[in-house]
């Protein structure tokens, strides 16, 4: 698929050009539009190549984001020494990952839909420390980083460090899928069973993909929080889950280049285009979960495989 | 003592109402193989509607609960007929029904408001059982009210046809097909008793708690607990399951707080994946 790379280098090059001619408030949201759709395609990574349905993805998104917050102001738990901001969000890619492989150890090596259930309630369940401890992690309002700790200080160096933060998540990512590794998801994918026989060990590969899922997904929370400078339970909530699940099964499950440009749409549709559709009680939320129904009930192979199989005909 | 007395009758209570949320999704899982994120919906608009005519049109509670609870069958039925062309891809039928749940939350939180509402109970008062134990009267008659209801579905899934049916197309969907059995009108059956059950579940929670919109995903994680402990699709196991759940629930929040009764259960969830993975009675897939 020499195809994904081209899209992926036009896409680096619109981005890199774009600031000449747009206004920073837009870039602020397109730079925004670009982590997200990282915490996308880290979701295509586990679900589209293995198989393995997660629902839970935002659980390690908001670990991420609070571990590195919280790095990077020790003060709040009785520190003192700082860490650097760019080995913060390592750190913090690393620590979601270690969460998602006691996860995944435990989980991963039970068929069925034990993995999907108990990754559904970790949302639920991590969203709740913020609010038992409140002095530490602030409770529903988050806390923010004040200005003098971050690397990056205004709207156009934060746009392209999201630039370049999503170009080398997708080029490592796509390494990934295309590699003897993403063979080895894909025949798990497709036949649990079959694969086994063939003396692939599926519990580990699964454990694997999650694990490398997890980690982006860590990586994209701390970074959303050094982009956006506060960190609050939102990152967590299931409404962000349900975006990320419908960007990337819109744009086509297995393809990661479709996620990609999906999440990117979807996210400014919901924060841009859809507000202008307020209405008395009628607020965008609405209006995207009616959508999200029908389109899933209208195309349920997603929009991009629907298009194609279309185009093909 | 005083404290175990009063943890038993009220875990006993609250396990009651997870059995009646949990075994209503274990049946539609085991009859359709559909992961129903909007049974906490069901769980909440029967409160919501019992609650709005009470409270607006003055309504008797008896009449505005069963008001209520059709309210909930109504729900289970769209959630149908929202599912019926995707039923065979599991990770739409997430999308499609988490959406709903999400969709109705919304529309709960614009039109209700945030803060927590209950529902005024069947009989009110407290009754005291022995000098400074004293429960109040509605828990007491959320056990006797739930057990009955289980008994009933019991009796209803083992004795009947359309309940023998039921338990054929969750054993093998397949052939039931091929020895007559009409699997569509069963799944509606099944949809419409277990979204009655979450209904009945939300009436007597709100009258013991605060039911608030968020609450409508926050449910799951009991009725989750419950079917991994019992055993994905197993009705006595989920029975069983829920009244431990009851308990956990119930210490938790006496000993530690409320706000940790969701650690607790994801430590429950994972410690019973460890040692024992298919649960009490589990179903092989």
């Amino acid at each position: 698929m020499k195809n994904q790379i081209l899209i992926l280098l036009i896409l680096f090059f619109v981005l890199i050009l774009l600031p000449t001619f747009t206004p920073s408030a837009y870039l602020y949201l397109i730079g925004l539009s670009l982590i997200f759709a990282v915490i996308v395609v880290s979701w295509d990574l586990m679900v589209g190549y293995t198989g393995q349905v997660n629902l839970g993805h935002t659980a390690f998104v908001g670990i991420g984001a609070y571990v590195s917050a919280i790095l990077q102001l020790p003060l709040r738990i009785g520190f003192f020494w700082e860490i650097h901001p760019m080995i913060a969000i390592l750190f913090s890619g690393l620590f979601s990952a270690l969460v998602g492989l006691g996860i995944g150890i435990v989980t991963l090596r039970l068929k069925g839909y034990y993995f999907s259930l108990v990754t559904a309630i970790l949302p639920l369940v991590f969203m709740q420390k913020v609010f038992i401890w409140r002095e530490v992690f602030g409770g529903e309002e988050g806390f923010s980083i004040p200005a003098e700790k971050i690397v990056f200080a205004t709207t156009i160096e934060k746009y392209y460090f999201a630039t370049f933060f999503m170009f080398i998540s997708m080029l490592i990512m796509l390494y990934i899928v295309r590699s003897k590794i993403g063979l080895r998801f894909k025949a798990i994918r497709d036949s649990e069973e079959l694969s086994e026989s063939l003396g692939i060990n599926t519990t580990l590969y699964k454990i694997l993909a999650f694990f490398m899922s997890s980690f982006f997904a860590g990586i994209a929370g701390a970074v959303f929080v050094n982009y956006r400078l506060t960190v609050s339970p939102d990152l967590y909530d299931i409404p962000l889950m349900l975006l990320v699940i419908l960007s990337a099964v819109i744009g086509g499950l297995g393809s990661l280049i479709g996620p990609l440009l999906m999440g990117i749409v979807v996210y400014l549709a919901k924060n841009w285009w859809l507000t202008a559709l307020r209405w008395g009680m009628i607020n965008e939320e609405l209006v995207l979960y009616v959508i999200l129904i029908a389109v899933a009930i209208i195309m349920p192979r997603g929009v991009y495989n629907e298009i194609l199989e279309r185009s093909r005909r | 003592m005083m404290d175990a007395i009063e943890i038993f009758v009220f875990g006993t209570a609250m396990g009651g109402i997870f059995a009646l949320l949990a075994s209503g999704f274990s049946l539609i899982f085991g009859v359709s193989r559909v992961l129903n994120f909007a049974h906490g919906v069901c769980f909440a608009i029967s409160a919501y509607i019992a609650i709005f005519l009470v409270k607006e049109m003055a309504i008797d509670v008896y009449s505005a609960s069963l008001v209520g609870i059709i309210f909930s069958i109504l729900t289970g039925i769209i959630v149908y007929f929202l599912t019926k062309p995707i039923r065979n891809n599991i990770v739409m039928v997430i999308i499609v029904t988490l959406a709903f749940a999400l969709l109705i939350e919304q529309i709960l939180l614009l039109s209700f408001g945030n803060r927590g509402l209950t529902l005024k109970p069947f009989v009110e008062g407290i009754q005291v059982i022995y000098d400074n134990l004293r429960i109040a009267r509605i828990r007491i008659l959320a056990i006797f009210i739930a057990i009955l209801v289980l008994i009933l579905l019991e009796i209803f899934i083992n004795r009947s046809l359309i309940g023998k049916r039921i338990k054929a197309v969750s054993q093998d969907s397949e052939a039931s097909m091929l020895i007559g059995i009409d699997v569509e009108k069963v799944l509606i059956v099944t949809i419409g008793i277990s979204s009655a059950l979450a209904g009945i579940a939300g009436i007597l929670y709100a009258q013991i708690f605060n039911i608030y919109p968020a609450i409508i995903l926050r449910v799951l994680i009991y009725a989750f607990a419950v079917v991994i402990l019992g055993g994905l699709g197993s009705f006595q196991g989920s029975i069983l399951a829920s009244f431990i759940i009851g308990y956990i629930f119930v210490t938790t929040m006496k000993t530690l707080g409320a706000q940790w009764s969701e650690f607790v259960m994801l430590l429950a969830i994972v410690g019973i994946l460890i040692v024992k993975p298919t649960g009490f009675f589990g179903v092989k897939e």
